[in-house]
């Protein structure tokens, strides 16, 4: 197996390499009007990797450098969403030598062109970055930005309250008063939007060899129960904190086309119990909650939450459940496989900021997450994915959602508020929707020093193959994408690509490039960069595909499939 | 291997009055007991709790999981506060109809005392399973490689000597890690590392007593060994299992509650203090009532079987008196 | 003497092989599956596949269980699942922080406890005899998380913004960095090196590095993070270590050469010193020989109450990501350490107390 993998990736080394040589002779490069010193008089050599054909379920056919400052993508069918998820931390550019060099694992050593270039990393205690006086952009005030970590809410709040850090991340949801309350401190809301869900499976593990028993939410009745049966302002007012809502919709309403249709049923117990009563069940049935103990902005305090439904699904429906915790990854593993057998809480962050970040995952039809999953929604999903025009597209969001609320694969519960707090002295303190603050943009409480607490230690500083929100935030202090998001909302903004524009059914999208960018190591930023930085995340058949755990998650998923991917 | 006889090897200490006849052992250890203060001390603690776990429903104002949101105007987290005590700071009231609760009331709303009354249910059901079923399984296997020395002696106490080479807590957290998470698991955890020293102090006592003239003549009439067990050597090795027992008592409830603060042991919604504990333990600077309370009855409860398994070790071992 | 030591050593093989053994089986035994463990609710079926391959998960369990053998037996524990890194690296940089709060706390243990001890034996059945077993007696019983959660509590909440504060967390404050000595000094070593590696693990002991290089704002600053983890937990080991003290030194006041002494006329002071002491040690360095493993044991809870970065924090973040070889090489790494304390206290025991060898 590994010796065939080998022998795969050796030969497509082979051909990319014979691709990029082949490409000079068609690249009929604009590059002359604006050569940088003429150094070399050799003409750009731009480098590509491209797909075999697009039947392997990813949506990237090719990735080509048509010009020195200019990146062209061609995709196998219409992705409108491409901005907004090519703004995404992952995607980030370090210089192709650089990564040739870290053999495709910059693990602990990344190059960027960010405001902030890496100096130490204590393992187990700190990172400490220094300004980057070459930034394109504006480079910060001061010259020192720490990142440190602990995992509990209150010693973080305390470390803040002693002026020991200058800004710390999710506040543990009864710290809000407090916050707001302490004039020493400022609060930041974190506008994130999620959703969390009380998903039910109608049968177990719908796609296994030996598929499994139909459950009592096999019959739509019991699930619309369930949806009228518990009572989510109650644990909206008890459990999330202040700026926190029940859900209207599965997607939240901040992002486009997210809440046409019908709003979600309103609690109704004794309505909920006639529906119950119709399945055959007016006594109710027993049941399991499975959770797993890990705190995300939308499920605060799970522990608590599972309890608070336990309760109400004993008063309100008479079926009493067990609450059980399972281990995360375990619970992901089964959860997502639709093998729990019973109800469970799970929920979304966003991504990035479109309407096929929610629904698309959730309610696929490879999902078999709730068991089976329901043609009537996504097929619906699967026209609205490649409409660009967003009137057009709206009618069927609409009647997606109407589905959704029809059928009840799930209920959609909250969504969370969340929230950073700085010290009052901090200037232009902020956190983004969407990734970690902007913290160039930011000044220290006093000093020339930024202390930023976060809640664990990042895995590695190549977020090309990372997932975890820990390593993504000082990630982005270092490394820059083709575009980022917006400081105070999901709005895609220019940062190494000056532009990115696709044609009119969205399947080619044009990048320009910014021009004399220097990456910390001091050489110069062109499309080649690009293209190497790219292709060592979605091609597996790329020598230098090599990063952390080699999984390279987010390229995987966020363009359905990596290329060359072994079978 | 002959058995040493060092006086400060605490388990030969144990053994060591294995040789004294075991009624007059017993007969007058209860009134000494009562006479020591420590084992004073001990037994009002152990006591109380016994009481309180007996009790429970009609000592606590509330069921342990019952929710109180919308049958009170109470916020959660909400701090002790009860009349009675209100000249004690700790415990005034925010206004005068406020809902009273001793101990507050916990992150789901739940009687806070209630909770940490019932805890005791939990706490003393948990130590108590834990070590019978050690010492049965201890004993047996004790017995088992002290009397038939050889093979069965040699791979029983290979065994013990590769978990006792693990710190206990170590292995215990290991062997919940792959049981998964769970009292019941949690309590397997504990067992398993408690088993080597009543194995080790039954062992010791079986060699000894093997080699007494009433033991050795009853064999040679032809009792057979199960009998000679179940007649001569239990009755005397009895004692200093039960002192071991009572301050393994002590360790297991320790043990049992640490692995729950790990989120290993007992979950929610149990009203186990070590869960309580660690569920709250984020509020430690903004709810710290909740945090201190059942910390504080873990250390009462073992405290208790603490003070009693040594005011027993003194009064069944008219030797150390001083 | 010499033979008993061997005899020691051979008898500490088997249990090795058998803690080995035991070890990985109980991490394969750990259900779950690491790759979504690691990779986040996120990954594909696809990704996982990868990952089992690239690591190595998907060859059959014998296999798996010779390679770790035969590196185990090299001293090579492998590479963390989640980190790809060396985790005899993670060891180099954790293990220091486990040791200095593990032997600070030992210390307090020692300092308070057998002076305590000898006090309760001296004023023998008075009220300071009285109050010291009480206070033993209540620090055997604590629960160490809990005290741990007090103890920030009052330091660094309630006595905020006094000269008494405490840090609640973290290892040294934020901005500070430990510059290893080697570095100070100037010496040009190579770091991935085994001698490299033996000086990043020394340097990595911060309260020492910082006294030899002089850098007495980290030293001060570490020791002030140490001082609430390290109280929490000395506590039980205190309260055993002055509980045997007393009853040992006790024991030994009633014995004949003891009175032979006093009868002397020596004065008390000098009569606990010469002639009591030194065997009433021999239990206590029993006692404190098996403290060493309850103190480990007590470090993950510790560690984990004050965010400390050390191997019990590290253990359970291994376990709950499944990431076997970090957890194999820490439970070998602390039962290896314990059986040698074991054999060290044997051995320390039979040279004080030479009737044992002949045994």
């Amino acid at each position: 197996m590994k010796r065939t993998l080998k022998l795969l990736a050796l030969v497509a080394a082979f051909v990319m390499v014979a691709a990029a040589c082949g490409d000079t002779s068609s690249d009929t490069t604009t590059a002359a009007t604006d050569a940088p010193p003429a150094t070399d008089a050799a003409p750009f050599a731009g480098l590509s990797v491209a797909a075999p054909d697009c039947d392997y379920g990813g949506s990237i056919s090719k990735i080509e450098a048509t010009g020195e400052y200019e990146v062209t993508f061609t995709m196998c069918t219409p992705v409108p969403a491409f901005p907004a998820i090519a703004a995404f931390t992952p995607f980030g550019i370090q210089p192709e030598e650089h990564l040739a060099a870290t053999g495709g694992a910059p693990l602990d050593n990344p190059i960027g062109t960010g405001p902030w270039v890496l100096d130490t990393w204590q393992r187990g205690d700190s990172i400490t970055f220094s300004r980057f006086d070459d930034y394109w952009g504006e480079a910060a005030d001061y010259s020192t930005l720490v990142f440190r970590w602990a995992t509990e809410g209150a010693q973080r709040l305390l470390e803040l309250q002693s002026g020991n850090v200058d800004q710390i991340t999710n506040l543990s949801p009864d710290d809000f008063g407090t916050v707001q309350g302490d004039g020493d401190l400022t609060f930041i809301p974190v506008a994130n939007p999620n959703t969390l869900y009380l998903a039910m499976v109608d049968q177990i593990d719908p796609f296994g060899d030996a598929p499994g028993e139909m459950t009592e939410f096999a019959d739509v009745n019991v699930r619309q129960a369930i949806a009228m049966g518990i009572d989510r302002q109650r644990i909206v007012d008890n459990f999330y904190p202040e700026g926190s809502e029940v859900a209207s919709h599965f997607t939240p309403c901040s992002i486009d086309l997210a809440c046409g249709g019908d709003a979600w049923y309103d609690f109704d117990a004794a309505a909920a119990k006639a529906l119950l009563a119709d399945a055959g069940y007016p006594d109710g049935f027993e049941t399991t909650i499975f959770y797993r103990d890990v705190f995300r902005g939308y499920l605060p305090e799970p522990g608590l939450v599972a309890v608070e439904f336990q309760t109400q699904l004993e008063e309100n429906l008479g079926i009493s459940a067990d609450v059980v915790v399972m281990e995360s990854g375990e619970f992901i593993d089964e959860s997502t496989n639709g093998r729990l057998d019973g109800l469970y809480l799970l929920g979304w962050g966003a991504d990035y900021p479109h309407v096929t970040n929610f629904l698309d995952f959730h309610f696929g039809k490879t999902n078999p997450q709730y068991g089976n999953p329901h043609p009537e929604i996504y097929e619906l999903l699967d026209e609205g994915k490649t409409i660009a025009d967003a009137a057009t597209a709206a009618p069927i969001y609409e009647a997606a959602n109407n589905a959704i609320r029809d059928l009840v694969p799930m209920v959609p519960i909250a969504h969370g508020a969340s929230a950073s707090a700085t010290l009052a002295g901090v200037g232009n303190s902020h956190f983004r929707p969407f990734g970690a603050p902007l913290f160039h943009r930011s000044t220290p409480a006093e000093g020339d020093t930024f202390v930023f607490l976060q809640n664990a230690e990042p895995i590695s500083l190549y977020c090309t193959d990372e997932t975890d929100g820990e390593s993504l935030a000082p990630c982005q202090q270092v490394v820059e994408p083709l575009l980022g998001y917006a400081i105070d909302s999901g709005n895609v903004e220019p940062r190494l690509a000056t532009a990115c524009t696709g044609n009119d059914d969205a399947s080619v999208w044009t990048c320009s490039l910014r021009e004399g960018v220097t990456f910390h190591d001091g050489s110069t930023f062109d499309a080649n960069d690009v293209v190497a930085s790219w292709s060592a995340g979605i091609d597996a058949a790329d020598p230098l595909h090599v990063g952390n755990t080699g999984a390279f998650e987010y390229y995987s998923y966020l363009w359905g499939n990596l290329i060359n991917a072994p079978e | 291997m002959s058995v040493k006889h060092d006086p400060l090897d605490p388990i030969e200490q144990n053994s060591q009055f294995l040789l004294s006849k075991p009624t007059s052992l017993w007969k007058g250890a209860f009134g000494r007991l009562r006479r020591r203060r420590t084992g004073q001390v001990g037994m009002v603690i152990i006591g109380g709790l016994l009481i309180m776990a007996l009790f429970a429903p009609l000592i606590a104002p509330f069921e342990p999981n019952e929710v109180l949101i919308g049958k009170e105007e109470i916020k959660r987290r909400e701090a002790p506060c009860y009349d009675a005590l209100d000249f004690i700071g700790m415990w005034r009231c925010p206004t005068e109809d406020a809902p009273q609760h001793l101990l507050g009331v916990d992150g789901n709303v739940r009687d806070e005392f209630s909770r940490v009354v019932f805890g005791s249910r939990v706490s003393l059901a948990v130590g108590i399973t834990v070590v019978v079923i050690a010492v049965t399984i201890g004993a047996m296997l004790g017995s088992i490689a002290g009397f038939w020395a050889g093979w069965a002696d040699n791979i029983i106490m290979r065994i013990m000597d590769v978990i006792l080479g693990f710190p206990s807590f170590l292995l215990a957290i290991a062997i919940v890690a792959v049981l998964g998470p769970g009292i019941r698991n949690a309590m397997l955890g504990v067992v398993i590392v408690s088993i080597p020293a009543y194995a080790r102090v039954m062992r010791a006592g079986v060699l000894s007593i093997k080699q007494l003239d009433y033991v050795s003549a009853s064999r040679s009439l032809g009792a057979s060994p199960l009998r000679i067990l179940w007649t001569r050597v239990m009755p005397n090795a009895l004692t200093p299992l039960v002192v071991l027992a009572t301050l393994g008592l002590a360790t297991a409830i320790l043990d049992v509650a640490g692995l729950s603060f790990l989120g290993l042991g007992a979950q929610p919604p149990s009203a186990e203090w070590g869960t309580m504990l660690a569920s709250e333990r984020n509020q430690i600077f903004s709810a710290p009532h909740l945090v201190f309370f059942p910390g504080l009855m873990i250390m009462l409860t073992v405290l208790g079987f603490n003070l009693l398994g040594d005011g027993l070790r003194d009064a069944l071992d008219p030797s150390l008196q001083d | 003497m010499l033979q008993f030591i061997g005899r020691r050593l051979l008898f500490a093989i088997p249990v090795l092989i058998g803690i080995l053994v035991v070890t990985f089986f109980l991490a394969r035994a750990i259900p779950g599956d690491p790759c979504k463990s690691i990779l986040g609710e996120k990954a594909t079926a696809e990704a996982c596949e990868r990952f089992a391959e690239n690591k190595g998960l998907n060859d059959p369990l014998p296999i798996q269980f010779g390679i770790y053998m035969s590196d185990m037996v090299q001293g090579d524990f492998g590479n963390s699942i989640r980190f790809s890194r060396p985790v005899s690296q993670m060891l180099i940089e954790r293990m220091p922080m486990t040791i200095e709060l593990g032997m600070t706390a030992l210390i307090i243990a020692l300092l308070i406890g057998i002076p305590l001890g000898i006090l309760a034996a001296m004023k023998h059945n008075t009220p300071t005899d009285v109050g010291t077993m009480i206070v033993a007696n209540v620090g055997v019983s604590m629960p160490v998380f809990w005290l741990g959660l007090l103890l920030a509590y009052v330091f660094a909440l309630l006595l905020q913004g006094t000269f008494l504060e405490l840090p609640p967390s973290g290892r040294v404050t934020a901005g500070l960095i430990s510059v290893p000595f080697y570095e100070a000094w100037g010496w040009t070593i190579n770091e991935e090196g085994f001698f490299g590696n033996i000086l990043e693990f020394i340097s990595n002991h911060f309260i020492f590095n910082s006294l030899i290089t002089g850098d007495f704002e980290i030293f001060w600053d570490t020791i002030r993070h140490l001082i609430l983890p390290a109280v929490a937990l000395a506590t039980i080991p205190m309260a055993v270590i002055a509980r045997i003290t007393r009853s040992s030194l006790l024991d030994t006041l009633g014995r004949d050469y003891v009175r032979t002494a006093r009868a002397k006329g020596a004065p008390e002071r000098r009569v606990i010193a010469r002639h009591a002491m030194s065997n009433a040690m021999l239990p206590v360095v029993t006692v404190i020989g098996l403290q060493m493993g309850v103190v480990f044991a007590g470090a993950v809870l510790t560690e984990s109450v004050f965010g400390l970065a050390g191997v019990g924090t590290a253990l359970v973040e291994a376990i709950t990501s499944r990431d076997f070889p970090v957890i194999q090489a820490i439970t070998v790494v602390a039962a290896a350490g314990y059986v040698v304390i074991n054999m060290l206290v044997d051995i320390s025991y039979a040279y004080l107390d030479p009737r044992i060898r002949l045994e």
